[in-house]
């Protein structure tokens, strides 16, 4: 499993004239692992996901077309937040965005955090098809619900299924690969795969529910666990997923040390328990018909400790970094700043009673300033250190290489984020304000940052802004814009 | 001739470096030891983060610029990751110039 085809090539490579390069014994049997210790065998290096490229360029695709959508003023604020309409934007951003751009970081990285390869590459462009087929399944049903299309109730099913199953692929290939070897980091992934699980029982019930094929017991659960569904996606699934990953490649690009087990492990048992306590606490409420007033709350604390605890270990990191901070970096502080912004956000509008009007900026908070900038800014480096990798690393040792570094214009990019940051920010104030058509304004500022960071990632495939001496040394082969070449 | 062999290695293993850091593989201490014997070279060599692709670009960088020396018949690279690398061990005037004297 650990000999990857687009490594392949190196087991028996040629060292000079005439000359063999001798490998160990246990490298032939498995180039990543070490052979002698069997049980506790930690790869040495892991391999290049292919498919990654695929799934980030899938996703930076919905999410332009989520800002079109909000451009065109269709959905949320325009209409209401249970309008199909609104419906159609949630799940292009929740899905295609966030959803795929986080597997294909976590087929990259869930390997790296556990030392172990992933348990199957197989399995991942499957579920990308089906992820995708099942994403347009229910967008198209959720039109059809809106009078956009013609009335065809099984859309919603199906797309559930599709989803489902794509889901269900990617839940086994990472959590067997997770399981393996769970350490701090990779529990927040385990965690987070149980809640995107929840996500998508719930949200079957429901498409099933709205084609009406549920019975009353569905019809209960679509009139009362959207809430659920929706704080076990956005809070469970993406937001516990993103904070696990974001100590490893935080503290590996900053060589930092690790945050240690003992602390995160708290960070992710109260997210875990706001998880739970939403998810497990919600099914109690609907199935007794009772009051989710104390669930939700209590679920709320346990949710605002994640985050402080989270910001206590993040502290901890940039105290002890070694580096100075990189574009990526800084960029990611912003949406740690949206993270706590949300938080505050939130605390103020149930104070003041208003969070039910006010959920809408709420969420948008929390969707494109704190998930959508961290993957964002984090999609920047990953995507600049996989093409070093893909392009430089075979020929290492041969011939000169340039560094990640030189593959990007930070100066550049800088302010294609600045204004993405700026403008979720003011588009977050028109939306407390209801203001529909300043947010349309917003949103279009929103678009040009996005597409100005879309084609400083372009220019890093294409290798556009390495010094031509180092660009192509010979035997090095460019990078294809939208998959690792084997 | 040992001693010779040993520095001719190890200037070609200057070759490799960790993209990360953009620094060669010798000055930033990852190269723990080179042994030779006959025309033999066993290096031991470490990286910043085990289970990251580019620790086996690395590890083949290494093996394949051994190789080429002259001089060299087989070259055999060992990973470890004990003791694990800090960047203390990184050679002086290049940890000025990667920023790290400024913090920590
Ligand atoms: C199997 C996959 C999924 C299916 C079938 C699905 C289905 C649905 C359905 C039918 C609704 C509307 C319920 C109603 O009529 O009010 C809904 C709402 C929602 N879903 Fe999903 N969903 C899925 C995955 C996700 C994921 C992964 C996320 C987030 C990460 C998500 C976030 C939301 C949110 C935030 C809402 C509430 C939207 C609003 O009220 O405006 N869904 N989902």
């Amino acid at each position: 499993m650990g000999t990857r085809p687009s490594l392949r090539h190196h087991k028996e490579r040629r060292g000079g004239p005439g000359k063999i390069i001798r490998m160990t014994p246990g490298s032939r049997r498995n180039f990543f692992a070490e052979p002698e210790r069997d049980d506790e065998t930690i790869m040495i290096g892991g391999g290049i996901s292919r498919w990654t490229m695929a799934y980030f360029a899938t996703a930076l695709t919905w999410l332009l077309a989520a800002l079109a959508l909000m451009v065109a003023g269709i959905g949320h604020p325009a209409t209401d937040l249970a309008a199909p309409d609104t419906l159609v934007l949630v799940h292009v951003v929740c899905i295609g965005w966030l959803s795929l751009a986080m597997c294909g970081a976590l087929f990259q990285f869930v390997p790296v955090l556990v030392a172990k390869p992933l348990f199957s590459e197989g399995l991942v462009l499957p579920a990308l098809g089906l992820l995708t087929a099942g994403l347009v399944a229910l967008l198209a049903g959720f039109m059809a619900l809106g009078g956009r299309l013609p009335s065809a109730p099984w859309l919603l099913p199906l797309g559930a299924v599709l989803l489902v199953a794509g889901f269900g692929l990617v839940v086994i290939n990472l959590g067997v690969t997770a399981w393996l070897r769970p350490t701090g980091p990779a529990r927040f992934v385990l965690v987070g795969l149980a809640s995107l699980c929840a996500t998508a029982a719930f949200g079957t019930v429901f498409a099933f529910a709205l084609a009406g094929w549920a019975g009353p017991t569905g019809d209960a659960v679509l009139a009362r666990a959207v809430p659920l569904h929706a704080i076990a996606g956005l809070g469970g699934w993406l937001t516990l997923t993103a904070m696990g990953v974001s100590y490893r490649l935080l503290s590996m690009f900053m060589l930092a040390p690790e945050v240690e087990d003992r602390q995160s492990r708290l960070t992710l048992a109260a997210g875990a328990l706001a998880v739970v306590t939403t998810v497990g606490g919600g099914a109690v409420t609907i199935g007794f018909a009772m009051g989710q007033n104390v669930v939700l709350s209590v679920a709320a604390i346990f949710g605002l400790s994640c985050a402080a605890l989270y910001g206590r270990d993040l502290a901890g990191i940039f105290r002890d970094r070694k580096r100075q901070l990189e574009l990526n970096t800084r960029m990611a502080i912003l949406s740690f700043a949206s993270l706590a912004g949300a938080a505050v956000l939130g605390i103020a509008l149930v104070s003041m009673g208003t969070l039910t009007s006010h959920s809408g900026a709420f969420v948008f908070l929390a969707v494109f300033g704190w998930l959508s900038g961290l993957v964002l800014a984090k999609l920047y480096k990953i995507i600049a250190f996989l093409t070093w990798l893909e392009t430089y690393g075979p020929v290492m040792g041969r011939a000169p290489t340039p560094r990640v570094q030189d593959l990007v214009t930070e100066s550049r990019a800088t302010k294609w984020f600045a204004i993405y940051h700026l403008s979720v920010w003011t588009g977050t104030l028109a939306l407390l304000a209801q203001e529909p058509n300043a947010f349309r304004v917003t949103a279009a500022a929103m678009t040009v940052g996005v597409v100005g960071i879309v084609h400083e990632i372009i220019r890093i495939r294409r290798l556009e802004d390495v010094a031509p001496p180092l660009r192509l040394p010979a035997g090095a082969a460019a990078p294809h814009l939208l998959f690792a070449k084997s | 001739m040992t001693d010779q062999l040993v520095e001719r290695v190890r200037d070609a293993l200057r070759v490799v470096i960790d993209p990360e850091l953009g620094e060669n593989i010798v000055d930033l201490g990852f190269v723990y030891d080179v042994a030779v014997a006959g025309g033999t070279v066993r290096i031991t060599m470490t990286a910043t983060t085990p289970g990251c692709p580019a620790t086996s670009f690395l590890k083949d960088g290494a093996q394949t610029a051994a190789s080429a020396v002259p001089g060299v018949v087989s070259a055999d690279v060992t990973m470890t990751f004990e003791p694990p690398w800090t960047p203390s061990l990184i050679e002086p005037t290049v940890r000025a110039s990667l920023g790290f004297a400024a913090i920590n």
